[in-house]
């Protein structure tokens, strides 16, 4: 673990090793009238040890993208392109048997959800919620179990983790509840933990805490986070990396500080400048919003999806849709007036 | 240790409930009674079948008025001077045991018949009294009458006759009497009390199995239906509401007609070699079967909506999406994260059924659909039409406060309990 480490800290240098590649990741859904693509060709890579940020507004895929990923659609309803692929290691995930998918679900990936009120299941104590999550993984027998899950508990910063064993999720808070969470998704030490949303329920301090948390256990145990989240305030406390979605397509990737300090895609700039500031330059000042609505899931432009909402839109915008181009190491862009600085 | 806290929490909210803890200790007196009734010879059916006394005795040995009085006296000393007069007198007196408990006298013929003279030497003179009631008040009108003080001297002689007549009481049959009498006799002369009693067998027997049977059912077809979805929800969906669209009783009515008379005993019979025969000892519409058959074919319909509603909303909550993201199995999901989270369901709707059943039971005896053999509420509420015209409210009166004890209860108590094991109402 400790080679992740320090592999996670000095990512840019060294050569890193792939932990999750998604590949033309396309998803569509059976409606009433007809095919809705809510995810197209989506592709990007998790590598181990790092923290990759999944931005975006409502609406623009990042929840179907990572519940793609885990394959957890309801099945008579959702279709995958036939080129969508998610390597893990060598195996391509998507021709797995539900069977396959279950042994990997939870074991080698893990998934924790946004809301940590309704995310433990109400009638059974947190030590026995644990203890399933290994009784089903592993083979260790009962003593060993327990002290597994005094040791999780202890490890997301419970206090009295063998008094909370017994405990049931009604006896905790928000915050506590999402470290159980948390422990729960780690108890098998996945290779890749999803966040979806983790602490958009919690308080503001408590979401400190939580993201600090999820800091530390990824450089302890060296696991690969997807963080899925609508705050790009989060995205700069926590992640190495982030990709920006818009209506369904990825539309920018960039390193953090790259993507902050210099956006390339006109979606991310105006999502930069929608970020509410404090100061005396901003006083009295309107937030910057974007104009006007994503474009609907069944009636999606051929062109590029923000030409209409774009300020710098050009006449090729309406007629050709832009390429996801990558122009230098990390970043790529999905522009054809890309901003470069 | 793991459970302590949630259990004594349960417990802690139930014990606060005054009204609940009372409601189940009623219930629990009703099942005893009921246990009782099924495991010993506590009470009999032939006890609530036979004749214990004279007709529509009011209970509490209340005072009656001399009429009637003088009317049970009239069927004791014909009764006694009929058998006095068979061939083997003696024999016939030995077995007559209409009378419940109460012996007649072991005295000669000749004494017997002696004193049965004599009261109806004292009956006739009463009997000639126009109005007795008003005799024993002293307001009868005629100058040659006799007095209040005259006839009701008569008439306690003649009730002293009577005593003689028959041999005195142990302490036992005193004690056997005084529950006999208890709540007085029906129109044939049964004790209410024991068929009373007796009937809390059947209402228990039918609230238990049909209640179980219902809940078990539509918990299976709920949780089915709510969790797998596409043609087991639209095959479950479409058996309820057609059940449904029948009008409840209308159905119970129908079953109640095919199981009477034999006509499904005979074909099951013919086919399995009179297995069915073997099994019950009987004929179907003899036993409680058809009524179980009859109410569970409707009563799973609500268990099943609610749960089948339940489940539809739990399956969408993130512990359960979660379980399926630690890469459990649907069976595992199903049994171990969204069945304990709708038992409080199952419990609820026991008691509501448990109730429902007790009270479509009377109401089909009282039709002459439901228990075909021995009491029952509805049969004893359905017999006592006649006599609460003529002003005797002692047998409707006794199986509907019976009744009512425990639909209360039951009532109260579920609602206790839905207070109690909701895990969400903390």
């Amino acid at each position: 673990m400790s080679t992740t480490t320090t592999q996670s800290s000095e990512a840019k240098t060294t050569t890193r090793e792939l932990a999750l590649s998604v590949q033309n990741l396309t998803t569509s859904f059976r409606s009433d009238r007809g095919l809705v693509t809510a995810v197209s060709n989506v592709s990007f890579d998790l590598f181990k040890g790092e923290a990759l940020g999944l931005v975006g507004e409502s609406g623009c895929g990042k929840s179907v993208t990572s519940k793609s990923l885990m394959r957890l659609l309801p099945e008579h309803v959702t279709r995958y392109g036939s080129d969508s692929k998610v390597m893990l290691g060598s195996d391509n995930v998507m021709k797995y048997s539900n069977r396959e998918m279950r042994k990997i679900r939870g074991n080698r990936i893990a998934m924790i959800f946004q809301e940590p009120m309704t995310a433990l299941n109400p009638v059974f104590t947190i030590g026995w919620q644990l203890d399933e999550a290994l009784r089903h993984h592993t083979k260790l027998n009962r003593a060993d179990r327990r002290k597994r899950v005094v040791e999780l508990l202890d490890m997301v910063e419970i206090p009295n983790p063998d008094k909370r064993y017994g405990e049931y999720p009604h006896q905790l808070s928000g915050g506590m509840r999402q470290r159980v969470v948390i422990a729960m998704a780690l108890a098998c030490e996945p290779e890749i933990l999803i966040a979806d949303e983790p602490t958009t329920a919690l308080d503001v301090t408590i979401q400190a805490q939580i993201l600090r948390l999820m800091n530390d256990l990824r450089e302890r145990t060296g696991t690969a986070i997807l963080l899925i989240t609508h705050d790009l305030g989060v995205v700069a406390q926590t992640c190495d990396r982030v990709v920006v979605m818009y209506a369904g397509q990825v539309v920018e990737q960039a390193s953090v500080g790259d993507l902050f300090h210099n956006p390339s895609h006109p979606y991310t700039r105006a999502l930069l400048q929608s970020i509410p500031r404090s100061g005396k330059k901003e006083k009295g000042k309107r937030l910057a919003t974007i104009d006007g609505i994503v474009p609907s899931l069944l009636d999606m432009p051929k062109a590029c999806r923000f030409a209409e909402r774009c300020d710098c839109r050009q006449p090729q915008c309406d007629v050709e849709m832009p390429e996801l181009v990558n122009f230098s190491g990390d970043r790529s862009v999905r522009c054809h007036f890309p901003v470069h600085k | 240790m793991t459970n302590s806290s949630s259990d004594s929490r349960a417990l802690r909210k139930f014990l606060r409930h005054k009204p609940a803890v009372v409601a189940s200790f009623i219930i629990a007196a009703y099942a005893v009674v009921a246990m009782l009734l099924l495991f010993t010879n506590m009470i009999t059916m032939d006890d609530t079948l036979q004749r214990v006394g004279p007709e529509t005795i009011p209970g509490f040995s209340s005072v009656q008025n001399p009429e009637k009085r003088l009317e049970d006296a009239e069927w004791l000393l014909d009764r006694i001077d009929t058998l006095a007069g068979r061939e083997d007198p003696r024999a016939a007196l030995d077995s007559f045991r209409d009378l419940g408990v109460r012996h007649v006298a072991e005295i000669p013929i000749e004494d017997l018949q002696q004193r049965v003279e004599e009261g109806w030497e004292i009956y006739d003179r009463l009997a000639e009294v126009e109005d007795l009631t008003a005799a024993v008040n002293g307001t009868l009108n005629s100058p040659d009458a006799p007095t209040g003080e005259v006839v009701l001297a008569d008439l306690q002689q003649l009730e002293l006759k009577l005593d003689e007549l028959l041999a005195p009481m142990t302490a036992k049959e005193k004690s056997t009497r005084w529950f006999e009498m208890l709540f007085g006799t029906d129109r044939q002369g049964r004790s209410i009390f024991y068929r009373s009693v007796y009937s809390i067998r059947v209402a228990v027997l039918v609230g238990l199995i049909t209640g179980l049977l219902s809940v078990t059912i539509g918990t299976i077809a709920g949780l089915l239906s709510g969790y797998f979805g596409g043609w087991v929800d639209n095959l479950i969906t479409w058996l309820y509401s057609t059940f449904a669209s029948i009008p409840n009783i209308v159905l119970l009515i129908l079953l109640a007609f095919m199981f009477d008379g034999g006509h499904i005993d005979e074909p099951l019979n013919r086919w399995t070699g009179g297995l069915l025969k073997w099994l019950i000892g009987g004929r179907l519409d003899e036993t409680l079967i058809p009524v179980y058959i009859a109410f569970t074919a409707t009563f799973w319909i609500g268990p099943c909506r609610v749960i089948r509603g339940e489940t539809l909303k739990i399956r969408e909550l993130e512990y359960v999406q979660a379980a399926t993201v630690m890469g459990f199995g649907r069976t595992r999901i199903l049994l171990r994260h969204i069945l304990p989270n709708v038992t409080y369901l199952m419990l609820i709707n026991f008691s509501l059924l448990f109730i429902g059943a007790i009270k479509s039971e009377v109401i089909l005896s009282f039709l002459g659909l439901g228990v075909k053999k021995g009491p029952s509420w509805g049969i004893m509420i359905s017999q006592s039409k006649v006599e609460v015209i003529n002003g005797f409210f002692w047998q409707i009166g006794t199986a509907t406060v019976l009744m009512f004890f425990l639909v209360l209860a039951f009532n109260v108590l579920s609602d206790a309990l839905q207070d109690v094991l909701d895990p969400k109402h903390v």
